[in-house]
C-alpha cells in the first residue's frame, strides 16, 4: 500500500493554479524529497494531504485513508512539521508536547522527546522566547508524538543553522529506520540529496520529475562534465570533437572544452581528444542536484515561453 | 473529546494574557465602585426609597450588559482569526482532532475565561454590596450570578463565532465592533427606523404601540439577558422598578401578554443567539482553507 497517493490533484485560488492534476505516490518506508522553487505548489500539496485546505478536484489517500473525510484517522499516525506555523507564545515547550500527546491519547513522557530534539533545558520556557531553530525542534518533537507511520515535514531545516539541519537529517534517517515513511519540501537541494530515496520535482503545480537522484541525474544527461585545456582551441577542433564516440556535447566555454559526458569512459573520451588537440589539463565536474533542478525548472519555463 | 483538550490548552492560553487580567481588575473596580455608588447614592438611580438587595442586582445587571459584550470582544475576536492569520491554528489542526472540536473546544476555552474573570469582579462586587447594605439575597444572588454566566457564554459564543468566520483579525475586529454597534448602541434607533416604515413612514406613537415592537427590541442580547433576569426574579424586579422597557424601547409589558410580549421572551432570544453564532461559525470554518 502506498503511504500517500494523489490522483488529479488541482488546486485553484481563485484564477490561480496552485497545483494542477498532480499524479503522485509515495511507498511506504521511503524518504520522499518534494522539490520545488518558492512558490511551485510544495505548500499547497502538503496543506491538501492533511486536510487544511480543499482540492478543487482530484483524490488525496494517506495512509489508506481519504485525506478530506477521513482526516483523523490521517492525522492520528501522522507527524506533521507544518510550513509558516506559529507557537503558544505562552505556552511553554513542555506544555506544546503535552497537548500534543493528550490530542493523540498516547502516553510518553514530554522531556525524552524534547531531549531526542535538543531543546529538552527550555521545556519550561515559554515558546515565546523560542529561537527560530528551537521552535522548529519543538515542532518536530510534537511530530514525533506516538511514534507516527508518517512523517510530512514541510521545508524542516527553515532557520536551523547546519548544527541543526545535520541533527534534522539525522532524526529523519532514525525514523525512517523505525518504519517510518518520511515525506518533506525543501527548496534546499543538498538536505534532498543528502537523505532521500525519491525526489519528486514539481514546478508552477505541475510535476516535472519524479525518480531516484542517480536516475534524475542519467535522464538528465548532466551526469559529468569534462573541462578540458588543450593547446589549440578553435571551431575546428570543437566540431571535431564534438563528432567523437561518447561525446554527448561540446563547447567553448571560458577557453577551455566543455563536454558532457553520454557513455561512461572519459579516459577514451580524453585520449580522442588528445589526438585532435594536446591536452594540456583537465577536470570533471560531477552535477549537483542542484544543477539538475535549475535545469528541470528553467526548462519548463522556456517551454512555457 | 479532543474539543475538551482544546479548552483546556486555550483556557491555559488566554488565562495568561496581560490583557484579560487588565480586564477583570477594571471589572472588579467597576463593580465595587458602581455597588458603592448605588449604596451611598440610591436616589441618583431611580430609587428614592433607598438601597435594597434587589436594587442592586438589577443594577449590577445594568453595568454587567454594556460590559460583558465589551469584555467578549476583547477576549474572544482574535480566537480563531489571530490563530489562523499566524499560523498557529496548523499546529492545532495538524493533530488528529476535527474542525467541529477545533471550534467547540475554542468557544468552551474562551466562555471559560471570560466567565472566569467575570465571574470573580462580579462576585467580589455584589459581597462589596451586600457587606455595605447588610443585606443578602443567597436565593437572587445565584439565579443572577447563574443567569449572567450564561450570558458570558452566548457572547463568547457570539464573538468567537463571528472570529471564526474569518482568516483576518482586522476583519474579525470590524465584524465583532459592527455587531456590538448595531445591536447594542444603536437597536433603539433600529427599532424606531422599523416602527416608522411598518407605521407608513410616520413616526409611530408611544400609546399605539404594536405588541411586536416590544419583541423586536428585545433581540440585542443584553436586552434579553436583563429581560431574562426579570422574568426569574418578578419580585425584585417589580420593587426595584426595573421593567425590561428599561433596556428596550418605551414598549411596556404588562399583565396578561402573550408570550412574544412577555420577559420570558429574553430566554429565547438568548437560546438563538447561542445556536446562531455556532451555526454560522462552524459551516464558515469547516468550509475555509486555513
Amino acid at each position: 500500500m502506498a503511504a500517500i497517493e494523489t490522483r488529479g490533484l488541482t488546486k485553484r485560488f481563485g484564477d490561480v493554479v496552485a497545483v494542477s492534476d498532480l499524479d503522485l505516490v509515495v511507498e511506504e518506508g521511503e524518504i520522499f524529497g518534494f522539490l520545488g522553487p518558492n512558490g511551485a505548489g510544495k505548500s499547497t500539496t502538503i496543506d491538501i494531504l492533511l486536510d487544511f485546505i480543499r482540492p478543487t478536484s482530484g483524490t488525496v489517500t494517506v495512509l489508506g485513508h481519504d485525506a478530506q473525510s477521513e482526516g483523523r484517522a490521517v492525522r492520528q499516525r501522522t507527524g506533521v512539521l507544518p510550513d509558516a506555523y506559529h507557537v503558544y507564545d505562552r505556552l511553554t515547550g513542555r506544555q506544546h508536547v503535552e497537548f500534543a500527546l493528550e490530542m493523540k491519547g498516547v502516553e510518553e513522557d514530554p522531556v525524552a522527546l524534547l531531549d531526542r530534539v535538543n531543546v529538552a533545558d527550555a521545556a519550561d520556557r515559554k515558546a515565546g522566547g523560542y529561537s527560530k531553530g528551537m521552535r522548529q525542534r519543538l515542532i518536530l518533537a510534537m511530530a514525533l508524538v506516538g511514534d507516527p507511520d508518517l512523517l510530512v515535514l514541510d521545508e524542516p531545516s527553515t532557520g536551523l543553522d547546519p548544527n541543526g539541519a545535520r541533527e534534522m537529517r539525522e532524526i529523519i534517517r532514525e525514523e525512517n529506520a523505525r518504519g517510518t515513511t518520511i515525506f518533506f519540501s525543501s527548496h534546499i537541494m543538498e538536505q534532498v540529496e543528502a537523505v532521500c530515496d525519491r525526489v519528486a520535482i514539481i514546478d508552477r503545480g505541475e510535476l516535472v520529475a519524479v525518480d531516484t537522484i542517480d536516475g534524475l541525474r542519467d535522464a538528465t544527461e548532466t551526469g559529468e562534465t569534462l573541462y578540458v585545456s588543450v593547446a589549440e582551441l578553435d571551431e575546428g577542433v570543437r566540431e571535431a570533437v564534438a563528432g567523437l564516440d561518447g561525446v554527448g556535447s561540446a563547447a567553448i566555454d571560458d577557453g577551455q572544452l566543455r563536454l558532457t559526458i553520454a557513455g561512461d569512459s572519459k579516459f577514451a573520451v580524453l585520449e580522442s581528444v588528445d589526438e585532435i588537440a594536446a591536452v594540456q589539463d583537465f577536470s570533471v565536474i560531477e552535477s549537483s542536484l542542484e544543477d539538475l533542478f535549475v535545469r528541470y525548472t528553467t526548462e519548463t519555463q522556456e517551454v512555457d515561453a | 473529546m479532543t474539543w475538551l483538550t482544546v479548552a483546556k490548552k486555550d483556557f491555559r492560553d488566554a488565562v495568561q494574557s496581560r490583557a484579560l487580567w487588565a480586564l477583570v481588575a477594571v471589572f472588579v473596580i467597576v463593580s465595587v465602585l458602581s455597588s458603592f455608588a448605588y449604596v451611598e447614592a440610591p436616589e441618583l438611580f431611580g430609587e428614592p426609597d433607598g438601597a435594597t438587595f434587589g436594587g442592586l442586582l438589577f443594577f449590577t445587571a445594568g453595568i454587567a450588559s454594556l460590559f460583558v459584550p465589551i469584555a467578549a470582544i476583547v477576549v474572544c475576536y482574535k480566537s480563531v482569526a489571530g490563530e489562523r492569520e499566524l499560523g498557529s491554528i496548523k499546529l492545532l489542526c495538524s493533530l488528529p482532532t476535527t474542525r467541529a472540536d477545533v471550534f467547540a473546544g475554542k468557544v468552551l476555552g474562551r466562555a471559560a475565561v471570560l466567565g472566569f474573570g467575570l465571574g470573580v469582579g462580579l462576585i467580589v462586587g455584589l459581597g462589596f454590596g451586600a457587606v455595605m447594605l447588610g443585606a443578602l439575597d443567597v436565593v437572587a444572588a445565584i439565579t443572577f450570578l447563574l443567569v449572567t454566566l450564561a450570558f458570558v457564554a452566548v457572547y463568547a459564543t457570539i464573538v468567537v463565532g463571528l472570529s471564526a468566520t474569518t482568516g483576518s483579525t482586522s476583519r474579525a475586529t470590524t465584524l465583532a465592533l459592527g455587531f456590538f454597534v448595531v445591536f447594542e448602541l444603536l437597536w433603539d434607533a433600529v427599532v424606531l427606523g422599523i416602527l416608522y416604515v411598518a407605521g407608513g413612514f410616520s413616526m409611530p406613537n408611544p400609546a399605539t404601540m404594536p405588541e411586536w415592537a416590544f419583541t423586536v427590541s428585545q433581540i440585542p442580547p443584553s436586552a434579553a439577558y436583563f429581560s431574562s433576569i426579570v422574568a426569574l426574579l418578578p419580585d425584585l424586579a417589580s420593587r426595584a422598578n426595573a421593567e425590561p422597557a428599561q433596556a428596550g424601547t418605551e414598549a411596556s409589558a404588562a399583565g396578561g401578554e402573550p408570550f412574544f410580549a412577555s420577559p420570558e421572551i429574553g430566554f429565547v432570544v438568548l437560546a438563538c443567539w447561542l445556536v446562531l453564532p455556532l451555526v454560522v461559525g462552524y459551516v464558515r470554518f469547516d468550509a475555509a482553507d486555513l
